[in-house]
């Protein structure tokens, strides 16, 4: 009964299918929910944001890419720099960003380009609630990706933001979005870190060598090893 | 004593096993609190403790406070449980405390009321409501709480335990069994005592074992796991 959506990321979908379960035949993230992709810095957390949105714009699925590390034109040359190249998907309209680095003054605010702060997030939720309803009126699915939500806590008070990011989750759900959340592990205090845990869906743990599916709706606990290569992380489907 | 089923595949016979328990099951009209870290299967626990009432023709009180009544019908929907027919019968009345944050469209029916996540006073007036509409039903009906987690990231935990003491002995006067849920480490460490405190039973679910005590001090621990039938014990004991 759980429909997937290809996650993008080589070797994840064949992680996440259940041969003897044929509606999870073809594995992928559950649509319509929320994953938390946390580990420590540097493991590959925004790489997999960039495999996850480019698969979405492959496939018709416009995506919601709200950024606070890396600023638009870093997003742009790193995706280019594995193979994955956004030039007809900013053309057609179908990657929409909200930039909460806003360091790339140079670029022109627009319909798909937005500018916001980290130290602001009622704009941020302001922005991105805007952005998902208008593609929830052209588009039946959707991706939303934010990256990461550790550089949002650490300017603000937390108990706010775990409030902002519920509220956003409802939004992006309610527009029909399926959601990926990056988090470096043991940046917020525990009960922040529990209550970001207890509001999605599914949880996936990667630690640089391994991906550990925590939770996810619909199957048990699964890990595997992988790598980042020149073409983004590949799961490696090591002999158990 | 007299027990309402619990819907859990071996729970109820995990407590059957202890004399005294004549059924097997939830002692009628107490409050369980249910607990654990996230993604232990809590709601999936509060969905086949609603749903196996509904099944058996009592009535239910759900209040939904961490996903809104869309996502509450998909989710029970991913294991084969449909709702649709317990609210034609009008036997599920569905407070949801949580929808006016996502911005969809809510129309209240005669079986579906919204509230505010930040009012508990607001919830109160809508608990007594729902309360009335079940009752009328049958006094011996079922309630859900899913979950405490989000009223704390919303208001002061003093006012979640107050809410929640008010909420209790309103609804086990009006003759209900009540299940509860909260994502352990939420809350301060006081909070959670009292929490554990106010509550007869409680169910702690750590995601590899079940473990029941009710207030009389009757343990019992089962190993569970979540199938697409939702929680299912295995094997139990009485400690």
């Amino acid at each position: 009964m759980i429909v997937r959506i290809a996650s993008g990321i080589s070797g994840f979908d064949e992680l996440t299918s259940s041969e003897d379960n044929l509606a999870l035949k073809l594995g992928g993230f559950p649509e319509n929910s929320a994953t938390l992709i946390y580990g420590p810095p540097e493991v590959g957390k925004s790489t997999f944001c960039y495999q996850f949105t480019y698969q979405g714009l492959t496939q018709d699925e416009p995506c919601l890419y709200l950024t606070t590390d890396h600023g638009i034109q870093d997003i742009y040359d790193t995706m280019k720099g594995i193979g994955l190249n956004l030039d007809d998907y900013l053309e057609n309209e179908m990657l929409y960003v909200v930039d909460a680095v806003s360091s790339d003054m140079e670029v022109e605010e627009s319909d798909i380009y937005q500018r916001s702060s980290v130290h602001n997030p009622t704009d941020m939720l302001v922005k991105v609630s805007r952005v998902a309803r208008s593609i929830s009126q052209k588009s039946p699915r959707l991706r939303g990706v934010v990256d990461s939500v550790t550089t949002i806590l650490e300017s603000n008070n937390e108990m706010l933001i775990v409030r902002v990011l519920k509220t956003y989750i409802l939004r992006i759900k309610e527009a029909g979005g399926t959601v990926i959340i990056t988090y470096i592990e043991g940046s917020a205090d525990s009960r922040t870190e529990t209550l970001i845990k207890s509001m999605v869906d599914n949880i996936i743990k990667l630690d640089g060598e391994k991906i550990i599916i925590e939770a996810m709706k619909g199957m048990g606990r699964k890990e595997d090893a992988y790598r980042t290569t020149d073409e983004g992380i590949v799961i490696l489907h090591d002999e158990q | 004593m007299s027990t309402v089923e619990s819907g859990i595949p071996g729970l109820d016979e995990l407590l059957q096993s202890e004399a005294g328990y004549d059924l097997g099951g939830i002692p009628q009209n107490t409050s369980t609190l249910v607990y654990g870290p996230p993604k232990v299967g809590k709601s999936i626990f509060s969905y086949q403790f609603a749903n196996h009432g509904l099944n058996l023709e009592e009535p239910c009180l759900y209040i939904t406070a961490d996903e809104g009544m869309k996502q509450l019908q998909q989710n029970m929907i991913d294991f084969g449980w449909y709702l649709q027919n317990a609210m034609e019968k009008e036997l599920l009345y569905v407070i949801d405390s949580i929808s006016s944050l996502s911005g969809a469209p809510i129309e209240t029916t005669n079986t579906y009321t919204p509230s505010k996540i930040n009012d508990p006073t607001d919830l109160m007036v809508k608990v007594g409501i729902g309360t009335r509409f079940v009752f009328k039903k049958s006094n011996e009906f079922r309630s859900v709480f899913d979950s405490l987690t989000t009223p704390f990231a919303f208001n002061p935990e003093p006012m979640v335990i107050r809410f929640l003491k008010t909420y209790i002995r309103r609804l086990q006067e009006a003759g209900s069994t009540l299940v509860i849920t909260y994502t352990e480490g939420v809350a301060d460490e006081n909070t959670e005592k009292i929490l554990k405190s106010v509550v007869d039973n409680v169910i702690m679910l750590d995601g590899s074992y079940l473990t029941f005590r009710s207030s009389e001090g009757l343990m019992g621990t089962a190993e569970y796991q979540i199938t697409n039938q939702g929680l299912v014990l295995g094997e139990g004991e009485i400690l």
